[in-house]
C-alpha cells in the first residue's frame, strides 16, 4: 500500500448532550437562536455556595441519558459521552463492519468520574466509612468514557484519552483526525465528556474566583466570570476515501488543527501562544486568515481570557479583525471544561452548516480593553466557507480547530 | 449594621498580610502590591478570607484587574463589602 500524505479527514456524524438537550441539533439551535441552557443549581453538601448557575443537562434529559436503573459502573461522564456517541454513529450511518481495528476513539476528560470521587470523599470524610464503592477506580478514571465508547461498537483500534482541561476535547479531536490522516485508521469516535456539577468540584471552580455570580458575558466590558457547564460531544471522522466509499453523507471537512504550550504560566494565558496555535491550525488547513468567517472562541468571560485572546485573534486575523466574526456561545451551553472543545466544534459546525455566525449572549457593553463586539445577542447571517473553533486551557495548553465546507475536488 | 471603614480598612490590612504571608509593617497603602511580592495567587487567597470574613463573594474582574497599590486593593474591597452588606440588609 502506497502511503497517502495528503488523507483528507471528513465528518460525517455528530452528537452532543449538553445544557440545551438532547441532541446536536438542540445545541446547534439553542446557540443560533440564543436560547440558554444555564439553569438554577443548589448542592446540599455546601454550606455556601454563592455561584448559584451552570450549564445543566435537564432532569427529564439526564433521566433519559441514565435509564431507570443507572448502570453499576458507569458515571455519568461515561453515559453522556455513550448517548453523544450512539447519535453521531447513527448520524454517520455506520455498521458493525465500520469499527474493529479500522476504528479508534479518542473522548477526553478533564474530570472523569466527578460524581463517584465526590460521593466516596463525602463518605469516607463525613462518615469515616469503610464501605466505598469498590467500583469507584474504574468509574473515577479519566479514559473510562472512551473504554465504554469502544467496547459499545467494538470499536478496537487506538483509544485515546486526553486529560489536558479546557483542551481535552479539542486536542483529542485533533489527535483522532492525526491517526486517521496518518492512515492508522479509517475512522475515529472523537470527542469530550464531562460531568463536573459535583458539590466539590464545585467549591473549588467557586475558590479560584474565576466563576460569575451573576450572568456570564464573554468580552462584555462587566463581565466577572464563567459559567460552568456539563455534557458530551462526539464526532465520527473518517478519511475521505472510505467515507466515500461507504457512500456516507459528508457534513464537513476537518483541514486544520494546531496545538502548542505556552510553558509560561499555569494559570495566566499567553496571547503568543494561543496566536501561533492558530497559524498552526491555518498552515495545516492550507488557507490564509481571510478564508475563516466565524471563529467559535474559547471565550470563557473571564476577565483574562478574554483580553488574551482578543489580542491573539488580532495578531492572526489583523487588528481590525476585518471580514471574520467572532463568538462565545458559552452562554448558552456553560464552560463544559473537558467537553467543551466537542460542544464548541459541533457549534462551529452548526454555524457552518447553517451559514449563521451565532451570537454572544448577554453582550451588554464593548471593553475598551478588548474592543470587540462579538456578534451580540442575535446570529448573524453570513457567507461560510471555513470555521475556526479555540480551546486555551489552563496548564497553557492551547488548541485550534478548523472545518470547511467539504467540496470533492481541491 | 456595617462594620466602619476605620475597622475594616484594618482588618483588610491584617488580611493581606496574613494571606499575602509579609510583615504587616511592610505595609503602607501607597506601595504597589508587586513590590509586596502579592501575585494573583495571593490575591485568591485575600479574595477567599474576604468571603470567609465578610460573606461577600467576589470575583475576579475587570476591576481587580486595575489594582495596582495595596489603597487601590482596599478600596475595591471595601466597595465590594459594601455592597454586599446593602444587598444583605
Amino acid at each position: 500500500m502506497v502511503r497517502n500524505a495528503s488523507t483528507r479527514v471528513v465528518v460525517t456524524g455528530l452528537g452532543a448532550v449538553s445544557a440545551c438537550g438532547l441532541g446536536a441539533e438542540a445545541l446547534i439551535e439553542a446557540t443560533q437562536s440564543g436560547n440558554s441552557g444555564v439553569k438554577p443549581v443548589t448542592f446540599d453538601a455546601l454550606d455556601i455556595q454563592r455561584v448559584k448557575t451552570a450549564g445543566k443537562i435537564g432532569e427529564a434529559d439526564l433521566a433519559e441519558i441514565l435509564g431507570d436503573k443507572p448502570h453499576r459502573m458507569r458515571e455519568p461522564v461515561a453515559e453522556y459521552a455513550l448517548a453523544a456517541a450512539r447519535e453521531a454513529v447513527a448520524h454517520a450511518g455506520l455498521t458493525e463492519a465500520d469499527f474493529g481495528d479500522a476504528c479508534g476513539v479518542s473522548i477526553g476528560s478533564g474530570f472523569g468520574g466527578a460524581q463517584t470521587l465526590n460521593k466516596n470523599y463525602l463518605k469516607f470524610g463525613a462518615e469515616g466509612s469503610m464501605r466505598l464503592d469498590p467500583m469507584a477506580v474504574p468509574k473515577i478514571m479519566n479514559n473510562a468514557a472512551a473504554s465504554w465508547v469502544s467496547m459499545e461498537f467494538g470499536a478496537t483500534g487506538p483509544a485515546l484519552c486526553l486529560a489536558t482541561a479546557c483542551s481535552s476535547a479539542s486536542q483529542s479531536i485533533g489527535m483522532g483526525m492525526q491517526m486517521i490522516a496518518s492512515g492508522q485508521v479509517e475512522r475515529c469516535l472523537v470527542g469530550g465528556s464531562e460531568a463536573c456539577l459535583e458539590a466539590g468540584v464545585f467549591r473549588v471552580w467557586e475558590l479560584l474566583r474565576v466563576m460569575t455570580a451573576d450572568l456570564n458575558r464573554p468580552f462584555s466590558k462587566d463581565r466577572n466570570g464563567m459559567i460552568l457547564g456539563e455534557g458530551a460531544g462526539v464526532l465520527v471522522l473518517e478519511s475521505l476515501e472510505s467515507a466515500q466509499a461507504r457512500g456516507a453523507n459528508i457534513l464537513c471537512e476537518i483541514s486544520g488543527f494546531g496545538t502548542n504550550s505556552d510553558a509560561g504560566d499555569l494559570l495566566r494565558p499567553d496571547p503568543e501562544r494561543a496566536a501561533s496555535c492558530m497559524r498552526m491550525a491555518l498552515r495545516q488547513a492550507g488557507l490564509e486568515p481571510d478564508q475563516i468567517g466565524y471563529v467559535n472562541a474559547h471565550g470563557t468571560g473571564t476577565v483574562a481570557n478574554d483580553v488574551n485572546e482578543v489580542k491573539a485573534l488580532r495578531d492572526v486575523f489583523g487588528e481590525e479583525l476585518a471580514g471574520v466574526e467572532i463568538s462565545s456561545t458559552k452562554p448558552v451551553h456553560g464552560h463544559a471544561l473537558g467537553a467543551a472543545g466537542a460542544l464548541e466544534l459541533i457549534v462551529a459546525i452548526g454555524a457552518l452548516l447553517r451559514q449563521s455566525a451565532p451570537p454572544t449572549l448577554n453582550f451588554t457593553e464593548v471593553d475598551p480593553k478588548i474592543g470587540l463586539e462579538p456578534v451580540p445577542n442575535a446570529a448573524k447571517g453570513m457567507p461560510l466557507e471555513a470555521v475556526m473553533s479555540n480551546s486555551l486551557a489552563f496548564g497553557g495548553i492551547n488548541a485550534t480547530l478548523i472545518a470547511q465546507a467539504f467540496e470533492a475536488d481541491v | 449594621m456595617s462594620t466602619d471603614r476605620e475597622t475594616l480598612t484594618r482588618e483588610l490590612l491584617e488580611m493581606v498580610a496574613e494571606e499575602g504571608m509579609i510583615d504587616p509593617s511592610e505595609i503602607t497603602p501607597e506601595r504597589p502590591l508587586e513590590e509586596l511580592d502579592i501575585q494573583s495567587a495571593d490575591f485568591v487567597m485575600i479574595l477567599m478570607a474576604i468571603e470567609e470574613k465578610y460573606g461577600a463573594y467576589v470575583s475576579v474582574d475587570n476591576e481587580l484587574t486595575d489594582v495596582v497599590t495595596v489603597q487601590d486593593l482596599l478600596d475595591l474591597a471595601i466597595s465590594k463589602i459594601e455592597a454586599h452588606q446593602a444587598e444583605e440588609a
